[in-house]
């Protein structure tokens, strides 16, 4: 059983790895088509990436810009809305952060669709302040569950004990509740991240092709086919999804992040 | 319960000048409503408006009180002298791709949970890490792989020919099965463009959601329970088939609703694998809303069958969930 539980797990992790190891590789093509295996290997494309090509680099600056405004932005936004729920427990908290979560749920090119009408009315189509806000509140819904999994890690008592010493809700929420809350909300702030790095669909509708970020700039070169300075873009999104997560993993407890069982270690 | 209540009502007869530090309560309440219905709700409204809409011939569109979309998507523009069912059908593939690739990927990612949930903890943080990172991995970027490994020039149709299994399938006769499947040219396999790779791509997609969806119900099963069936002396499928799949069986229903609804707008990879007859709704909302056909309102219009048919398959599942939850 153990044999075939980790036979099972490996063949998984294969096809899983796969597809992206594919990718990685042809980054290394000297040609200028998409190959496997790379021939004449080199390393200018991620020259060409980083430095020389203005069309990738400034699709590298505008994702930075949207994954790290949105992201903020989605952990200001789901602060009170968890805190609400988590104060008040009451039924209109609630819905409130079921309707944050809502764009999260539903098919995002329904989203996306309708954000295109709201930006076209508003004036915000194809400006990078609305594909901020765009992706802030599609990815809100995860602040929001990290940040009430952390309000619910939080010890009762102690809350207690503070309003007993004399504190005032404000001392108690800077004291007690915030420090404890750091983690689970950059978690949270990195979840969001690295999501809004990685989305398309919803970008797509909102830039109008005002601007481009990395993922719209290789769909864009899609119908010219693949290149070789693509695979760059992809290696460059793995590292910084691994980076970020094993971060996560490090200095917050990722299982309970995913929702195992506090309790059993 | 009632240790939280104390705090709650000190906060609330508390001198207004700690209040205020904190936050003004209704006011910011009110604002913090405004902003998340505007934001979360009103785009969803717009569809919904914008779909009784009609297009203005050489201009934009405008709104309007029509069902003249609707007609459309089921029945054909010039019904009823002609109909055509070519919405439905994409309706149809949007369904039939996404039922088999949800199916496919929580049958895999099942086992695969089971397994990992019985490591210890610095492992499942390992598998963790892995898995987020594939989850959140683009879906363009993924496509990408795959349209690499499928294509013809390089990849799996390369590999199969020069180790010769091409050859075999040739004089099995498995070749011809395979071209009946649309799956080979006359002279290899091909997968581009295919059912098969449609649906692997999109299963692949969601593979890494489904383990996190039902790590959670698993990772909680109290080993007593699995070790109290062990001690009796059943074997481990056995177990597996009369403790751990009857007490996750809310879980997984919920874990393959939920995938349903998310492959149902999947676009990149329908339109890089599908071949243009066995297209879904989503690329048709695209090109009404973005692309070559241009007519907003009857893309809204598809952009809400597709939110109909994701809010009726979630709610069937809560149904389900909810009598099962009964009888359980």
């Amino acid at each position: 059983m153990k044999i075939f539980a980790h036979g099972f797990m490996a063949l998984a992790a294969f096809v899983i790895v796969l597809p992206i190891l594919v990718v990685c590789a042809s980054a290394l093509n000297g040609g200028r088509s998409m190959l496997f295996p790379p021939q004449d290997p080199t390393l200018t494309r991620f020259a060409e990436f980083f430095l020389h090509e203005p069309v990738w680099r400034n699709a590298l600056v505008n994702s930075v810009i949207i994954a790290f405004g949105s992201a903020a932005l989605a952990v200001l936004i789901a602060w009170p809305v968890a805190y609400g729920v988590w104060k008040r427990r009451s039924a209109a908290s609630k819905l409130l952060a079921g309707l944050g979560a809502m764009p999260f749920a539903l098919p995002p090119i329904v989203f996306g669709v309708g954000l295109g009408f709201m930006w076209g009315f508003s004036g915000g189509l194809g400006n990078i302040w609305s594909g901020v806000i765009s992706h802030a509140v599609l990815f809100m819904a995860l602040p929001l569950v990290t940040i009430s999994i952390g309000l619910q890690s939080i010890d009762e008592a102690h809350l207690d004990a503070a309003a007993t010493m004399g504190a005032t809700p404000a001392t108690t929420f800077r004291t007690i509740i915030l420090p404890q809350m750091v983690p689970y909300t950059l978690s949270g702030f990195f979840f969001a991240l690295v999501l809004s790095f990685n989305e398309f669909i919803v970008m797509f509708f909102v830039s109008a092709s005002g601007y481009a970020t990395v993922t719209l700039q290789i769909f864009n070169s899609l119908r010219n086919g693949f290149t070789p300075t693509m695979a760059v873009a992809a290696i460059t999104f793995i590292l910084v999804s691994v980076i970020v997560f094993s971060a996560v993993a490090r200095f917050g407890d990722l299982p309970r992040l995913m929702g195992a069982d506090p309790s059993r270690k | 319960m009632s240790a939280v209540d104390p705090p709650t009502l000190a906060s609330s007869e508390t001198s207004g000048r700690s209040r205020r530090s904190i936050m003004r309560p209704d006011l910011f309440q009110a604002v913090l409503w405004a902003l998340i219905l505007t934001l979360c709700v009103v785009p969803f409204v717009l569809v919904i408006v914008i779909s009784f809409g009609q297009k203005i011939e050489g201009a934009a569109w405008a709104f309007g009180f029509t069902g003249a979309n609707y007609q459309r998507f089921f029945v054909g523009a010039s019904w009823p002298e002609s109909t055509t069912f070519l919405y439905l059908n994409r309706l149809w593939y949007s369904v039939y791709y996404a039922v088999i690739a949800a199916v496919l990927a929580v049958l895999t990612a099942f086992p695969f949970t089971w397994f990992m949930t019985r490591m210890s903890r610095a492992a499942q943080s390992r598998w963790l890490v892995f898995l987020l990172a594939t989850l959140s991995l683009s879906e363009v970027f993924i496509v990408m792989g795959w349209d690499i490994l499928l294509s013809n020039r390089s990849g799996l149709p390369m590999v199969l020919r020069e180790t010769g299994v091409t050859d075999w399938l040739k004089v099995t006769g498995w070749f011809d099965v395979l071209r009946e499947w649309g799956m080979a040219n006359p002279r290899n396999v091909k997968f581009k463009t295919s059912e098969f790779a449609t649906i692997l791509t999109m299963s692949y997609l969601v593979w890494p959601y489904a383990v996190i969806l039902l790590y959670p119900a698993l990772s909680r099963l109290d080993p007593s329970m699995t070790e109290a069936a062990r001690t009796m002396g059943a074997g481990p499928w056995t177990v597996m088939r009369t403790v751990v799949l009857p007490s996750v069986r809310l879980p997984l229903i919920g874990t393959l609703f939920l995938l349903f609804v998310f492959l149902l707008g999947v676009y990149v990879s329908v339109t890089v694998f599908a071949e243009p007859a066995k297209q879904t709704l989503a690329v048709s909302v695209y090109e009404a809303v973005r692309g070559s056909t241009l007519n907003a309102p009857f893309g809204a219009a598809q952009a809400v069958i597709l939110l109909i048919t994701g809010g009726i398959c979630l709610w069937l599942g809560q149904i389900l969930v909810n009598r099962k939850g009964v009888t359980a």
